[in-house]
């Protein structure tokens, strides 16, 4: 559904400001998908992180200025040896059910919730944990399987203290509903679509302190409603608004729209390892390379992608550690190459490959452009994210032009460990890449990690079984008066947003 | 009509059982439920253990038994995502989206009604012409596109109306509008047909050669006679609205059950799909029965034919 005119017809009648969020300094944010619940371990679509990181707080954190880990609720931490971390934990911190936070929270949470049969969702946040133990009242001690270089993202990210009393008492399916934590807000209300959170009075002393004392969350499912409810005042934030919408709002007084860099990155992922069916085009290096030479990519970010949107050349985000975006072979754009690479390929005549996509329709009708300029028919199908997504993992997409967030961490791991680990992901199946990639996920020596990685992303740049695209960027839009910045790992934190 | 009850009944399990198969077999065999439940980070390993976990691994027609046993037993089951029991989750969101469905009715019937009278009274000429336009264009504009300019002049633009919610009556007012414009077509013409009818038919002509009002002509025994088939349309219309608000209920963000449809459509959350098309199949069942049975008991010719 597209919006244009009607903005356009908004942007005449000056939208009165909404005055009710810096009046009573309330912030009321429109999101597009109902929360599931609140608990951090089964709630895991990316509202539901988002909600997690205010209800609660992890032992320590990431700094999203710095990317350097901070404390949090652990004051200090170390590495006891390849396994082993020891957290020494914050004194005097109370949960919002005035209960203090000691060990015992620490090691009832991680331990019931890395025990595969309570349900964890992402087993993978915690299937590396195999004890986790109290030194005294105040440390802890997590211990993994095996040496596990992303131990301290997972801590820093995905891993919330519930205070166990409670939680015990109440059972994992209540506490979904009602939950009690000790992050910058708590839960006031859920019902009827709107989720009412309140600030923390009794918080501590955190770089998590919030400036803004409630926070009203309405799900809007439809982009074009969440929009106008933007432009009315309605809502005073919201956010995966369409790029060609973001400048719009931005036109509109008292509304500022951004397009924010994030940590995503789209890529063209090909059949390589013939999963599709024997004989398929696209395991041949020669097919893959020629449809890395016909794509331009420059012109496809410079005008569907906006932003702060950039070209990528690696499989991996820029910033991640141990993506060396210096080992990775490019490709430039050479339509009468790619040509030629066909012809030699034997599909001078050219070829016909499935493809799918979801993120955006205009992207993928240039990319389709692009491959049909060089004699390749993609039929292709636009869907669900999901169910793309599930097109590839099982093996019945030939050509998927999708996008990962690598769970917001910044390690080539996350990443490159997802698409060339054998898995699902996996639609490759090199045996050298996967070898190198294993070995760089099973130390903590981060100068083999780096040299791993780094052969790995020539290998796959080289072998080509993938088109790295670009960055993908995110559309914010909220009330001026607001001062928000977004973040590269696509978790809004409101915590950080003042009047 | 005892007999005519009781073949309508066997008639509806029918319908029923076959959209519960349709419904399990469709959602089943679109997407995989255990992808669909895994987050978006999930490995293969966290795919296996929740196919295991819920039970995904067995054979289609074992979870279909099973899910008929407990379909049976009344039990519809827990949502995937929320794990909350479906029952309560759709009947707390019943009462506003039945809320809606009756203003849209209603506000179709107020519209239809006069128009199609209208209508028939001056057929042929550029009243009825105008009725027309109406009704085509009510049927024409695809509502969600309906809904969005009603929410930009009366939301964003007048700022008279709320643009999206259901906290207050005032948030039904734009919804109804766009839902109820959709089923006035049907029942405008349908009153105006059985008007044209009724008004050329020997006892009106009879009537009026006795020189009774015009309007109660109209009224008294025109429109009553018309209205009968309007009454079973209408009945089918209200099913319409329960499954039109899926639509309508998204664009203005209603915490109702067609919402949850939505919701749980775009997250493949299947109990909750299920148990929403077996219940809005059981509603249109249900209501197409109490239309026959109404136009039965008012009009004997049909009981005599059944």
């Amino acid at each position: 559904m597209k919006f244009h005119a009607s903005l356009a017809l908004a942007a005449l009648v000056a939208a009165s400001p909404a005055m009710a969020g810096p009046d009573d300094n309330s912030l009321t944010i429109g999101l597009g998908e109902e929360l599931p619940g609140f608990d951090g371990y089964t709630s895991t679509s990316r509202d539901g992180v988002v909600m997690t990181r205010h209800l609660f707080d992890t032992l320590i954190w990431r700094n999203p200025e710095t990317f350097e880990y901070e404390p949090l609720l652990a004051t200090e931490w170390s590495r006891i040896d390849d396994r082993t971390y020891e957290f020494k934990l914050r004194e005097g911190v109370t949960f919002t059910d005035g209960s203090p936070f000691a060990a015992d929270d620490v090691v009832g949470t991680l331990t019931y919730w890395s025990n595969p049969e309570n349900g964890a969702r992402s087993q993978s946040s915690v299937s590396w944990i195999e004890t986790v133990e109290a030194v005294d009242d105040m440390t802890v001690r997590i211990v993994s399987k095996e040496p596990f270089p992303a131990a301290l993202e997972f801590v820093a990210g995905s891993l919330p203290i519930y205070p166990w009393d409670y939680f015990e008492e109440v059972g994992a399916e209540t506490f979904n509903r009602e939950p009690v934590g000790s992050g910058p807000y708590k839960l006031e209300t859920a019902q009827g679509g709107t989720t009412t959170l309140s600030i923390n009075e009794t918080y501590y002393d955190s770089p998590k302190a919030a400036s803004i004392e409630t926070l009203m969350i309405r799900t809007i499912p439809d982009d074009a409603t969440r929009i106008a409810e933007l432009l009315g005042g309605g809502i005073d934030w919201t956010w995966n608004v369409p790029a060609d919408q973001v400048a719009q709002i931005d036109s509109v007084p008292g509304r500022t729209g951004v397009l924010g860099s994030t940590m995503r990155i789209a890529f063209i992922g090909l059949d390589a390892a013939g999963r599709t069916g024997e004989g398929n085009p696209l395991t041949d290096v020669k097919v893959r390379q020629a449809i890395n030479h016909a794509i331009d990519k420059a012109a496809i970010v410079a005008n569907l992608v906006g932003g702060d949107g950039e070209v990528i050349d690696v499989p991996c985000y820029p910033m991640q550690f141990g993506c060396d975006v210096d080992a990775a072979v490019t490709y430039d754009y050479d339509p009468e190459k790619a040509k030629a690479l066909l012809a030699e390929a034997g599909f001078a005549d050219g070829l016909t490959v499935s493809m799918t996509s979801y993120r955006d329709r205009a992207r993928a009708e240039a990319v389709q452009a692009y491959l049909a300029a060089v004699g390749i028919t993609a039929n292709l199908e636009m869907l669900q994210a999901r169910a793309s997504f599930s097109g590839w993992r099982e093996g019945q997409t030939e050509v998927w032009y999708g996008d990962w967030g690598s769970f917001s961490i910044a390690d080539a791991q996350a990443s490159l460990g997802n698409f060339f680990d054998g898995s699902s992901n996996d639609g490759f199946r090199d045996e050298e890449v996967m070898a190198l990639v294993a070995e760089a996920a099973g130390t903590v020596d981060e100068e083999v990690r780096k040299a791993n990685y780094a052969e790995a992303i020539k290998l796959i740049t080289e072998r080509a079984y993938m088109v790295p695209m670009h960055t993908v960027v995110m559309g914010y839009a909220y009330d001026s008066a607001l001062n928000f910045t977004p973040n590269v790992d696509e978790i809004p934190r409101f915590f950080t947003a003042s009047w | 009509m005892l007999r005519f009850l009781l073949q309508r009944l066997i008639v509806a399990a029918a319908v029923a059982l076959t959209v519960s198969v349709i419904t399990f077999v469709l959602s089943h065999v679109a997407i995989d439920p255990a992808v669909a439940v895994a987050p978006d980070s999930a490995t293969d390993a966290d795919i296996a253990a929740i196919r295991a976990q819920y039970g995904f691994d067995r054979p289609l027609p074992v979870q279909y038994l099973g899910y008929l046993g407990d379909i049976v037993t009344l039990d519809l089951g827990t949502s995937y995502l929320t794990g909350e029991p479906v029952a309560g989750m759709i009947a707390e969101r019943v009462p506003t989206t039945a809320l809606l469905a009756v203003f849209s009715i209603l506000f179709a019937l107020a519209l239809a009604i006069p128009l199609g009278v209208l209508a028939a009274s001056f057929p042929n000429t550029m009243i009825d012409r105008l009725c027309l336009l109406l009704a085509v264009a009510g049927q024409a504009i695809p509502n969600f596109w309906a809904g969005l300019i009603l929410i930009l002049i009366f939301g964003v633009n007048l700022q008279w109306l709320p643009i999206s919610g259901s906290s207050s009556l005032a948030h039904f007012v734009l919804p109804t509008i766009a839902l109820g414009t959709f089923a006035m077509p049907a029942l405008m013409r349908l009153t105006r047909a059985g008007m044209l009818d009724v008004l050329a038919s020997d006892f009106v002509r009879t009537h009026r050669a006795m020189g009774l009002a015009p309007a109660a002509i109209l009224f008294r025994w025109g429109l009553s006679n018309a209205l009968l088939p309007v009454i079973s349309l209408t009945a089918v219309q209200f099913g319409f609205m329960l499954g039109g608000s899926i639509i309508i209920e998204s664009v203005f963000a209603i915490h109702g059950v067609g919402y949850l449809a939505w919701q749980s459509f775009s997250r493949a959350d299947m109990p909750v799909i299920q148990a929403i098309v077996l219940l809005v199949s059981l509603a249109y069942i249900v209501l197409t029965l109490a239309a026959d049975l109404i136009n039965a008991w008012m009009d004997p010719r049909i009981r005599s034919a059944a």
